[in-house]
């Protein structure tokens, strides 16, 4: 087995609000080894954000707090380090993408001036240095007249061109590590399909290992070697892609694939969908957080929460049933 | 037109926004937000109008209902010319076409209850007494598969899929003949968007509804339309029968815009050829001359510079717009 390059353990975030504390996410272990394309799935509230985001160390605390766990990145612990140590990671070490290009990027900073900045902050260049190299950057990621372009501000960018910008931004300093945070989602379809297609053609080119969160199955087929889903804070499930899609085995997982239409079907497809909606948090579950929406529910899924069990190779799954047969697992 | 199954009929329809500039507020320009658009729906069919953010598919669904008021161009619903009436026999006409919005958030008011807001059109119309109002709340609730005891209740109570269905419940209240569903499910999580799409459909069936459905999302059009439009900057590209448009694209758009949709299916996703558009569509207060696409088309040719292409029905029901369409056949 590879040495795994970002190996999470435990992790437990939880978050006060004046409805009570939120327990985001619930014991979340994973690993993410050198070079893959690792795709996060979920809806929203699942928890897959906040877990990128804890790694990273950047969620608000208070009102936010890490509980438990270890996220070890190089064989140190990203969650025991000071703020200024993990400033040296990220953005260096660890490149970062959002969902929202215009929140993301400086307003009133032109796009030069902002890509420069890791260059100086990380890698030591001088501002003419890094000039040149973002320039270099902007070309990279497909952005006509790269030269010219860096003294424009982040308005004068069109949607896929801005997140084409935070992705020149985010491989700024030859990460190890890329995370995308619902990076195509506020993107229309053709533009997706230039952002998926450009992160591919730099994945094979520069080798980086990736973590595309998304709540879209769809796009984590196409670009993912391995999937992780998940539920109200928990991984439910955990598969190399072709065989989560060849055989979903969690019951929610089921249910997601069978609520998508699919462009390709023919004739009329009769969508099979999840009655009931996704759980609060308010309490920390000590049963199967997806019992109350499952049609397979037993006993035992009120009781107890399960793990995650390999039940093939690469292919783990957290439920008591097995749904093929209808029985306990 | 005699044909007594065309329940609406939109002739060459036209929406410009005024640009307004100066002191005195003179008109320098105009956003084309619908550039001259025809299509037929005929009663009980759904019709998808599909196309990226921007190009006028929302703004067509609310001149069809003359929630503007149309720039130029007829809207034929039921007989009468809505684009020529006004007043009052606008208002009786109102109660047959009705219109779900997007954001189940921002389409509530939030200081009215359910019942408040259910019954509400009822009322306006005068319609029913109070008494048969509070009958007929309880009934379309339980019609959009609501406890009726919910109308004493107020939006935020509910989740994102429970307020889309009092939003429907609310247009279903006056029993309309015609619903322009405008990106009804965008803002839902996937497991939900089923569950709303699955209402949409049974209560077709069952009040014989007419649907323009308005979606960027062109799997879920798939599934629920009998026929789909493709808009792009203000036009309909192209237009026909689900499959036929799904299968045999004709329009350079179309057929880019169809590769673009990610299929949650890795060996599908893997063994597409995908046709990636360069560029962003281009601003629709300055759109370029002739066909509206040729920026970013494939296959353009100086032709499509000079003239725009007639909508022309290439094959029985099967309209597009493009010189070159033939080629595909």
């Amino acid at each position: 087995m590879p040495e795994l390059l970002l190996d999470v353990k435990g992790l437990e975030t939880t978050f006060k609000t004046p409805d009570g504390i939120v327990h985001a996410v619930n014991g979340v272990s994973f690993g993410l080894k050198e070079g893959e394309t690792l795709g996060v799935v979920g809806e929203s509230g699942c928890g897959k954000s906040v877990t990128m985001l804890s790694v990273l160390g950047l969620i608000p605390s208070p009102p936010g707090k890490i509980k438990s766990g270890t996220a070890h990145f190089f064989g140190r612990d990203l969650l025991k380090m000071t703020t200024a140590e993990i400033r040296q990671i990220r953005g260096a070490q660890i490149g970062m993408v959002f969902q929202d290009p215009m929140t993301s990027l400086n307003p009133v900073l032109t796009i030069g001036r902002q890509l420069e900045e890791p260059l100086v902050v990380h890698l030591g260049m001088t501002r003419a240095q890094a000039t040149i190299r973002a320039a270099e950057l902007l070309a990279m990621v497909g952005i006509p007249n790269a030269k010219d372009r860096l003294s424009d501000y982040p308005h004068q960018f069109s949607g896929g061109m801005r997140q084409r910008v935070m992705i020149a931004m985010a491989l700024a300093c030859s990460p190890q590590v890329l995370i995308a945070d619902e990076p195509t989602t506020a993107l229309d379809v053709t533009i997706q399909a230039q952002i998926t297609d450009l992160v591919k053609r730099l994945r094979s080119e520069l080798g980086m290992a990736i973590i595309w969160i998304t709540h879209d199955l769809g796009v984590v087929a196409g670009l993912a070697q391995r999937v992780i889903v998940m539920y109200g804070g928990f991984i439910i499930e955990e598969s190399t892609v072709n065989d989560l899609y060849a055989n979903p085995t969690h019951p929610y997982t089921i249910g997601l694939l069978g609520s998508l239409p699919r462009v390709d079907a023919s004739g009329h497809e009769t969508l099979t969908s999840i009655e009931g909606s996704p759980p609060l948090l308010y309490e920390k579950p000590t049963r199967c957080p997806f019992a109350p929406r499952c049609k397979w529910a037993m006993e035992r899924c009120w009781k107890e929460n399960p793990t995650l069990e390999t039940i093939a190779p690469d292919h783990r799954v957290a439920c008591w049933v097995d749904v093929k047969t209808g029985r306990a697992r | 037109m005699t044909d007594n199954n065309v329940l609406v009929r939109v002739d060459n329809l036209v929406k410009h926004f005024p640009i307004m500039r100066g002191l005195l507020q003179r008109q320098v320009g105009a956003v084309r937000a619908v550039d001259g658009v025809s299509f037929e729906l005929k009663r009980g069919e759904t019709l998808g109008l599909v196309g990226e953010s921007g190009c006028g598919k929302s703004t067509t669904g609310r001149a069809v209902l003359q929630l503007y008021r149309p720039t130029s161009g007829s809207v034929h619903f039921d007989g009468a010319d809505l684009t020529k009436i006004k007043g009052e026999e606008l208002r009786a006409m109102r109660r047959k076409m009705q219109m779900i919005f997007q954001d189940p958030y921002a389409s509530l008011n939030p200081r009215m209850t359910v019942g408040e807001i259910v019954r509400e059109p009822l009322i306006v119309h005068n319609v029913a007494t109070e008494s048969e109002a509070n009958e007929r709340v309880k009934q379309l609730l339980e019609l959009v598969k609501l406890n009726p005891s919910f109308s004493t209740r107020y939006p935020h109570e509910f989740s994102g899929g429970q307020r889309q269905r009092i939003g429907i419940a609310r247009a279903l209240a006056l029993q309309p003949s015609f619903i322009v569903c405008d990106e009804p499910i965008s803002a839902l999580d996937v497991s939900i968007q089923a569950q709303v799409v699955n209402l949409l459909e049974e209560l077709q069936k069952e009040f014989n509804l007419t649907y323009l459905f308005i979606a960027h999302d062109l799997s879920m059009v798939r599934h629920i339309s009998d026929r789909v439009a493709v808009m792009y900057l203000g036009v309909i590209v192209e237009l026909s029968t689900r499959d036929e448009l799904y299968s045999h694209p004709l329009h350079p758009y179309s057929q880019a815009l169809l590769s673009a949709v990610p299929i949650p299916d890795p060996s599908a996703e893997t063994a597409r050829q995908r046709i990636i558009l360069t560029g962003d569509v281009p601003s629709p207060a300055n759109p370029p001359s002739g066909c509206r696409f040729r920026t970013r088309c494939p296959i353009a040719e100086a032709k499509c510079a000079e003239s725009r292409p007639d909508f022309r029905e290439i094959k029985p029901g099967h309209f597009v717009a493009c010189f070159f369409a033939d080629r595909y056949l």
